[in-house]
C-alpha cells in the first residue's frame, strides 16, 4: 500500500515516479513464465548446486533449495548471486563454468525478475535522522552567516561507514560532539555579530615541515616566495599584530642563516602593510612581528611571504631537494642555498577597537536596525524570521518567532540590542532543527507503509546531496509552494544546483571519499627514497583530481571520461613531477594529456601515491583500489597470519617488488585472491610510489604484463585502461551508481535498492552516461523521494 | 568539636594571572557534623604528569658519579643534589626513584636505532614501544593519566586536561626517522590508537575549565545564556520527538541525554565558581605568553585552579618537545636545550646541563608550592595529589634511556609517605613506576607496557 498524502494530485506524480524508476519495457516484454524459471533451474543445478546445496552449503548458501520460479522470495540471496556472477568470481576457478552467453542470460533473467518484483512492491527504505557532519555544518554556517568555520576546532572527526562520512546511522551524538556544537555556537555567534568587548586573542597558523617555501604560494602577492595566505575573519575594526616564527635547525640556527638580507612581507588583500627584515641570527625563541596594524572587520585575505630576491638556478655543492626542509641542517651549512622558511603565522588582536565594521555576517544578520524603541521588537522579529527560515530550512511559524523572541528578551535584560541578537544567533545555530535534518512521520501510518517525504524535506535531501549545505532561498521557495515534487521543476532545480559553484562539494566530499583522496593527508612517502616529495606536491596531487572530477560534473561529461580523459589540471609543481614542460606558477590550469599512460584517473599521481606504501609501490593496494572503486568487487579480507612481503635490506641482493610478490602469491591461500588483484597492480608498476614514471625497480626492468582474471592479457597502464573500458565499463558505471546513490541517500544500500540502482544505470546509459543523468535518476527515485515506516515502530508509537 | 574542618582563610594567589581568587570549596558545603569521608571534602586524589625531554646531566656516567640528579644516600636521609635542589622545601612530599630505564624507548631493530627523539615521549606514560610508522596506523599504549581519567573523569566536569608549552605539533605527518609526528607531539594516549592533542594556549585551557569570557562577570553572563539555550534545546527536542518514528525517537532521546549531561557540567562549574561570595574569578589569559617561564607557570596555575575547584583531577603537561633548541634565560645557562644534552661527555658541559635541569625542576617546584599552599578538605592539595615528573631519556648525549630521571611528589591521600629515595636494581623498567602510580591511585592492574612489577615506595 502507498500512502497517498492529502492531495489527489500526489498520486499521479508518485506513480509516474515509480514507473519511471523501475519499469523498463525492453526487459519486460517477455514475462518470466515457467520457461524462464526452468532455464534458471538448469543453470543452477549444472553450475552452482554442486557446492551450494543443503549438504555442503558453501558460503552458507543453499541455491538448490531456493525457489527459482519466485526469486523475489529470496531477493537478498539472489542479489548476492548476481554480484558474484557479474564480478566473475563464481563459479570459482577450476570448476566448470557456463559460457559467457549463458552467464549473461542467467544474470539478465534474475535481474529482470527481481526488478519486476521490486516495481510491484517498492521499498524505499528509511534514512535515520541525520546530524550534520563536519563539512555540512561548515557549509550551512557559511551560507547562513557568511562565516568561515573550522569544524575541526570544535568537534571530533565524523565516523564513516559504507565509505562515506555522511551516513545518518553512524553520525555520533556523543556529549563531546554536542559540547563542540554548543561551544561553536557561542563563539560563532559573537564572531558573526562582532563583539566589541571581545578580549584580544591569538590565532596561530602552523606550516608543516613538508611545506617547501622556495617558490610562489597561491594567494600570496606576486614577486614573493613561500609563506602563507590565509582567509581570516577579523571580528571587528581594530588593530592587529602579525607574528612570524621561522624554521630552525635542531642545533638552534635559523634555517637559511647563510643567506642575508631576507625580508618578509605582510599583506592584507594584496596590499603590503609591513616589510620586515629577517636577522640571520634569529633564535628559536624570537619572532618577527609587525607593529599594530589597523584592519577592517570581516573576511580578509592575509599573507606573509618572503620577497623573492633571486630567480633561476643556484650553484650549490649539492643539488637541493624540492623538499627544502627534508634535512634542517642544510639551511645552516655554507655552500647549500637554504632560504628562511616560515614556521608559524599568528594574528593577535583586536586592540583599540573602533567599531563592529561592515562585515558580510552583519549584513546577513542585521536586515534592519531599530531607530527607536518602538521599532525594536518588529526589527528583532524580522531578523529572527529571516535567519530561522534559512537555518531551519522551512517557513517560520509565529510560535518559532515568539520562542526566539523570548531568548532575545532574556538576553536584552542583561545587555543591549546587539547582545540580544547574539543570543538569538547562538540559539538558532544550537537548535536541533539546525544541527539535525529531521524527517517527520505522518500520523496514523501502519508499519511498512511507504510515504512521500514533504517537499521541504526533499529540498534538504537535494541540497545536502549536491551542495553539502542547506537549500538556498530559491529552492526553499519552490518547496514551500509545493512544486518541488513536480518532476519538471525538480529537474530544473537539480540542473541549476549542479551548475552552481557550490556543487564542487561533490568533488571534495563524494569523490574525495569514493576515490580515497582524503587518505592522501596521512600519506608520507619515505623521504630517503622520494627525496623531492613534500606537502606542496601532496596538496597539488589532491587538487588535480578534485578539479578533474569537478570538471566532469560541470561539463556534464560521460563518467567513463574519468577513466579515459585526455586532459587534466596541473600547476608548476605537478608539471615537474609529471615531466610536462612550460607550466609556470602555482595556479592550476587545464592541460591536454598527450602521454597515453597518463590518461584518466589511473594516471593521476594522487591515486598512485595513496595506493603505495611509504617505501615502495604496492601492486596489491593498487589492484584492490581498482577492484573496489572501479569494478566494484572488493576482494575478501586476507586470512590471518599472512607472512609479510620480504623487504629489501642492505647487504642483500635487491629484488624487485614484482619478484617478491610472485614469491608470495605462488602459494595458497594467497594465490586465489592475488591473481585477481596483482595483475592490475603489475600493469601500473611503471609508476613509482609517488606516481612518477620509471622503467626500472630496484635495478630490474619493469615487467608490467599480466593476465586479468577474465583471461585478458594486459601490459602497462594503456593495456589496463583499455581492458577496463572494453570489458568492465558496465561494472564501473554500476559501481559509480552504487557509490553515488549511497552518498545521496546517506545510508548503505540494501538488496531492495538494487532494482532502483539498475534502473538509474540503464536510464543514464541511454543518455551517454552523463553525470547529471545519474544525479537525476537518483533524485527521482523512490528511495530519494520516499520513506518507509519502520516495521517495529507501531508498538512504541502509541506512547 | 569540628574545628579541624573549619578552614577560615583560604585564599590563594594566582600569580601568573595576577589576580586574587578564593577557594571554591565552601565551608558551607561541608555539613558540620558529617564524617569527612562522606562529604564533598572526601579526598579525591589528583594526578599531574609532567614530561621533559632530553634526560638529565645526572644520567651521564660522569654526572651519575657526581650525583647531579640521584642522591648518594638511599632511604629517608638523602641529600639534595644539584638538579633536585629546588625540591628541598618539599622533602616530606618527595619520592625519588633512581636507576630505572625507559626500556620501551630503546630501539628494538637496527632500523630503529637513532630515532630516540621521535619515539621517547610516547613511552613516558605508556611504557609501551611505539610502532615504527609514518602513516595513520600508529600504535603505542594507553597512558596512565588516561587510565586514571577513565576511572575518575565522570565525577568531574572535565575528565582530564592535556597541555604543552611549546609549538603545537600536528598529530599527522612524519617527524623524521620514519616515525609519525604523533609520537613526538603528545604524551597522553586514550588508547593505543588514540593520541590526544596537547593544548598550547592557556586561554583555551582556561575556557575549557571556567567558560568563555574575559571577565568573571562576562563569563557568568555567558554561562547563564548557555544554560538557557540548552534548556530551550531540551524543550524543543522533546516536542520534535513526537513527530518522529521510533528509531529516530530513540536517537533524539540519546541526544537529549547528552544535552542534559552538558547542562549538568555547566551547573557544576557554575556552582563551583560562584557560590562563594568572596570569590573573584581570574581574568582570562590573552593567549600564549612570550616567555617560557611565564607560560609554564601559567599552565601550572591553571592545573592548580582546576584541581582546587575539582573541575578535573587529571592533568598532563609536556614542558618541551624533543630536539627543542630553546634557550632558557632564567636558567643562567646559554646553551640551547638540545645542544646542551649532547654534552659530548665533557664534565663541564654535563655540569652545565645539570644546572639547566635544575631550572626545569624549579618550575615544577613552583607547582608543588602552589599545591601545598592550597587548602583542600582536611589538608592541602599536595596531600591529595600525586605529581609525576621526569624524562624518558637518560643520557641524552648518546640517546640512551638508562637511569632516567623520575620523581614523585605529593602524598596521594596518604598512599605515598614521601621523604624517600629508592634505588632500583639496574635494568628495572620505568614502567614499574607507572604501575606503582596506578596501584597507589587505586587502579587494579597487573602490568602496563613492559612492566615487571612495582617499586616499594
Amino acid at each position: 500500500m502507498f500512502y497517498i498524502g492529502p492531495q489527489r494530485s500526489l498520486m499521479k506524480i508518485l506513480l509516474a515516479t515509480v514507473a519511471a524508476v523501475v519499469l523498463c519495457p525492453s526487459l519486460y516484454s517477455q514475462s518470466p513464465g515457467p520457461s524462464a524459471a526452468e532455464s534458471r533451474r538448469v543453470v543452477i543445478s549444472q553450475y552452482c548446486a554442486g557446492c551450494h546445496n543443503d549438504q555442503v552449503k558453501s558460503g552458507r548458501l543453499d541455491l538448490a533449495g531456493l525457489d527459482a520460479a519466485h526469486v523475489e522470495t529470496a531477493a537478498p540471496q539472489w542479489e548476492k548471486v548476481i554480484r558474484k556472477l557479474r564480478s566473475g568470481m563464481m563459479p570459482p576457478a577450476g570448476m566448470k563454468r557456463p559460457d559467457a552467453a549463458t552467464t549473461k542470460a542467467f544474470i539478465t533473467s534474475l535481474e529482470s525478475a527481481l526488478d519486476q518484483a521490486g516495481a510491484a512492491k517498492p521499498n524505499p527504505g528509511r534514512t535515520a535522522v541525520h546530524r550534520l557532519n563536519r563539512a555540512e555544518y561548515k557549509n550551512s554556517l557559511h551560507d547562513l552567516l557568511g562565516v568561515e568555520v573550522d569544524p575541526a576546532a570544535y568537534v571530533p572527526p565524523d565516523d564513516a561507514s559504507h565509505g562515506f562520512d555522511n551516513m545518518a546511522d553512524v553520525l555520533s551524538l556523543s556529549t563531546t560532539v554536542m559540547e563542540g556544537f554548543a561551544r561553536a555556537a557561542s563563539k560563532i555567534s559573537r564572531l558573526a555579530v562582532g563583539d566589541l568587548e571581545m578580549n584580544p586573542v591569538t590565532e596561530t597558523f602552523v606550516l608543516t615541515q613538508g611545506m617547501s617555501q622556495m617558490r610562489h604560494v597561491e594567494g600570496t602577492p606576486f614577486g614573493t616566495r613561500g609563506g602563507i595566505a590565509v582567509e581570516h575573519i577579523f571580528p571587528v575594526d581594530g588593530e592587529y599584530v602579525f607574528k612570524m616564527n621561522f624554521w630552525h635547525a635542531s642545533t638552534g640556527g635559523l634555517f637559511g642563516l647563510t643567506t642575508s638580507g631576507e625580508q618578509i612581507e605582510v599583506s592584507v588583500n594584496g596590499e603590503r602593510v609591513a616589510l620586515l627584515d629577517i636577522n640571520p641570527r634569529l633564535t628559536t625563541m624570537e619572532d618577527v612581528r609587525t607593529p599594530p596594524i589597523k584592519v577592517k572587520a570581516g573576511l580578509q585575505n592575509v599573507a606573509a611571504a618572503f620577497i623573492q630576491k633571486a630567480g633561476g638556478m643556484v650553484e650549490d655543492s649539492l643539488a637541493p631537494f624540492k623538499y627544502a626542509l627534508s634535512d634542517l641542517t642544510t639551511g645552516t651549512v655554507p655552500g647549500l642555498t637554504g632560504l628562511p622558511h616560515l614556521r608559524s603565522f599568528a594574528i593577535s588582536g583586536p586592540e583599540n577597537v573602533t567599531g563592529p565594521g561592515d562585515t558580510p555576517s552583519r549584513r546577513k544578520i542585521f536586515v534592519c536596525k531599530p531607530a527607536s524603541a518602538t521599532e525594536e521588537v518588529p526589527c528583532v522579529r524580522k531578523i529572527i524570521s529571516t535567519l530561522a527560515r534559512q537555518a531551519f530550512r522551512r517557513p517560520v511559524a509565529e510560535a518559532d518567532v515568539r520562542d526566539l523572541l523570548n531568548v532575545y528578551q532574556s538576553a536584552r535584560d542583561k545587555g543591549d540590542f546587539e547582545f540580544g541578537i547574539t543570543a538569538v544567533v547562538q540559539a538558532i545555530i544550537s537548535d536541533p532543527e539546525f544541527i539535525f535534518r529531521f524527517e517527520r512521520i505522518p500520523r496514523n501510518l501502519k508499519p511498512g507503509t511507504n510515504y512521500r517525504v514533504t517537499d521541504l524535506e526533499l529540498a534538504s535531501r537535494l541540497s545536502y546531496f549536491l551542495w553539502s549545505s542547506a537549500p538556498d532561498e530559491q529552492l526553499l521557495h519552490v518547496a514551500v509552494q509545493g512544486k518541488l515534487k513536480d518532476p519538471i521543476i525538480l529537474e530544473q532545480q537539480t540542473k541549476r544546483m549542479l551548475a552552481d559553484p557550490k556543487s564542487e562539494q561533490l568533488a571534495a566530499n563524494f569523490a574525495g571519499q569514493w576515490l580515497y583522496l582524503r587518505n592522501l593527508r596521512d600519506v608520507q612517502p619515505d623521504n630517503y627514497i622520494y627525496t623531492d616529495f613534500d606537502d606542496v606536491l601532496k596538496e597539488s596531487m589532491q587538487r588535480e583530481t578534485e578539479l578533474f572530477f569537478d570538471n566532469i560534473v560541470h561539463e556534464d561529461r560521460n563518467i567513463l571520461d574519468l577513466l579515459t580523459a585526455d586532459y587534466t589540471f596541473i600547476n608548476e609543481r605537478l608539471a615537474e613531477h609529471y615531466g610536462i614542460p612550460n607550466i609556470v606558477g602555482s595556479r592550476f590550469r587545464r592541460v591536454p594529456v598527450t602521454d597515453e599512460n597518463r590518461k584518466g584517473l589511473l594516471g593521476h599521481a594522487s591515486i598512485l601515491t595513496l595506493t603505495s606504501l611509504s617505501n615502495r609501490t604496492s601492486p596489491v593496494a593498487r589492484g584492490k583500489w581498482v577492484l573496489e572503486n572501479i569494478i566494484g568487487t572488493p576482494p575478501p579480507t586476507p586470512p590471518p597470519n599472512v607472512p609479510a612481503l620480504m623487504e629489501n635490506s642492505e647487504n642483500q641482493k635487491r629484488v624487485s617488488v614484482r619478484e617478491r610478490m610472485e614469491k608470495h602469491r605462488s602459494v595458497e591461500p594467497c594465490a586465489s585472491c592475488h591473481k585477481i588483484m596483482d595483475p592490475i597492480g603489475f600493469a601500473l608498476e611503471n609508476f613509482d610510489g609517488v606516481g612518477q614514471w620509471r622503467v626500472r625497480d630496484s635495478g630490474f626492468e619493469i615487467d608490467a604484463s599480466g593476465t586479468l582474471l577474465d583471461g585478458t592479457p594486459i601490459n602497462g597502464p594503456v593495456g589496463l585502461r583499455s581492458a577496463l573500458v572494453n570489458n568492465y565499463s558496465e561494472a564501473f558505471i554500476r559501481t559509480f551508481t552504487e557509490k553515488l546513490t549511497t552518498y545521496a541517500l546517506g545510508r548503505g544500500l540494501e538488496y531492495f535498492d538494487m532494482p532502483v540502482v539498475r534502473s538509474i544505470q540503464r536510464d543514464a546509459s541511454r543518455r551517454s552516461n552523463r553525470f547529471s543523468e545519474f544525479v537525476l535518476g537518483i533524485v527521482k527515485s523512490a528511495p530519494f523521494q520516499m520513506r518507509r515506516v519502520e516495521e517495529t515502530a507501531n508498538s512504541e508509537a502509541r506512547h | 568539636m569540628f574545628i579541624s574542618k573549619n578552614h577560615l582563610s583560604r585564599r590563594a594567589v594566582l600569580r601568573g594571572l595576577g589576580v586574587t581568587i578564593s577557594l571554591p570549596l565552601l565551608d558551607a558545603m561541608v555539613p558540620a557534623q558529617t564524617p569527612l569521608r562522606q562529604t564533598a571534602a572526601a579526598p579525591k586524589t589528583r594526578l599531574a604528569c609532567i614530561e621533559i625531554p632530553h634526560g638529565a646531566g645526572g644520567s651521564a656516567i660522569y654526572g651519575h658519579q657526581q650525583h647531579y640528579w640521584s642522591p648518594v644516600k638511599e632511604g629517608s636521609d638523602f641529600e639534595f643534589t644539584l638538579s633536585l635542589k629546588p625540591m628541598e622545601p618539599f622533602r616530606d612530599y618527595l619520592t625519588i626513584i633512581s636507576d630505572t630505564d625507559a626500556t620501551g624507548a630503546d630501539p628494538k631493530t637496527p632500523e630503529e636505532v637513532g630515532a630516540d627523539h621521535t619515539r621517547s615521549a610516547a613511552v613516558f606514560m605508556t611504557g609501551a614501544h611505539p610502532k615504527m610508522t609514518e602513516g595513520a596506523d600508529y600504535y603505542c599504549g594507553t597512558s596512565i593519566d588516561q587510565i586514571y581519567s577513565q576511572m575518575t573523569g565522570k565525577d568531574t566536569p572535565i575528565p582530564s586536561i592535556e597541555m604543552q608549552v611549546e609549538d603545537p605539533g600536528a598529530l599527522v605527518g612524519s617527524c623524521g626517522f620514519r616515525y609519525s609526528c604523533v609520537y613526538k607531539n603528545t604524551i597522553s594516549w586514550a588508547s593505543p590508537t588514540t593520541p590526544l592533542p596537547m593544548e598550547l594556549d592557556p586561554r583555551v585551557v582556561f575556557e575549557r575549565l571556567f567558560g568563555d569570557g574575559a571577565t568573571a562577570e562576562e563569563r557568568s553572563r555567558r554561562r547563564s545564556l548557555d544554560r538557557s539555550i540548552l534548556d530551550r534545546i531540551t524543550d524543543k527536542a522533546a516536542k520534535l520527538q513526537m513527530n518522529l518514528d521510533a528509531p529516530d525517537r530513540r536517537k533524539v532521546a540519546n541526544y537529549l541525554d547528552n544535552i542534559r549531561e552538558l547542562e549538568r557540567r555547566i551547573q557544576k562549574i557554575e556552582k563551583q565558581n560562584t557560590t562563594d561570595p568572596e570569590r573573584e574569578l581570574p581574568t582570562a589569559p590573552v593567549g600564549v605568553p612570550d616567555s617560557w617561564d611565564e607560560h609554564v607557570k601559567l599552565m601550572h596555575d591553571l592545573t592548580v585552579l582546576a584541581f582546587q575547584a575539582d573541575i578535573t583531577r587529571v592533568s598532563s603537561l609536556m614542558m618541551a618537545r624533543d630536539v627543542s633548541s630553546r634557550v632558557y634565560p632564567e636558567s643562567g645557562v646559554r646553551t640551547p636545550f638540545h645542544s646542551g644534552s649532547h654534552h659530548g661527555e665533557a664534565p663541564e658541559k654535563i655540569e652545565e646541563f645539570a644546572r639547566l635541569n635544575r631550572y626545569h625542576v624549579s618550575t615544577v617546584a613552583y607547582l608543588i608550592n602552589q599545591l601545598k599552599n592550597t587548602p583542600d578538605g582536611d589538608g592541602n592539595l599536595l596531600d591529595h595529589s600525586l605529581v609525576l615528573y621526569g624524562s624518558p631519556m637518560g643520557n641524552g648525549n648518546i640517546h640512551e634511556h638508562r637511569r632516567v630521571p623520575i620523581i614523585l611528589v605529593g602524598h596521594a591521600d596518604g598512599k605515598l609517605k614521601g621523604n624517600l629515595h629508592v634505588v632500583c636494581k639496574p635494568g628495572t623498567t620505568h614502567a614499574n613506576i607507572l604501575l606503582t602510580v596506578m596501584q597507589k591511585l587505586g587502579i587494579e592492574m597487573d602490568s602496563i607496557g613492559d612492566s615487571t612489577g612495582t617499586v616499594a615506595v
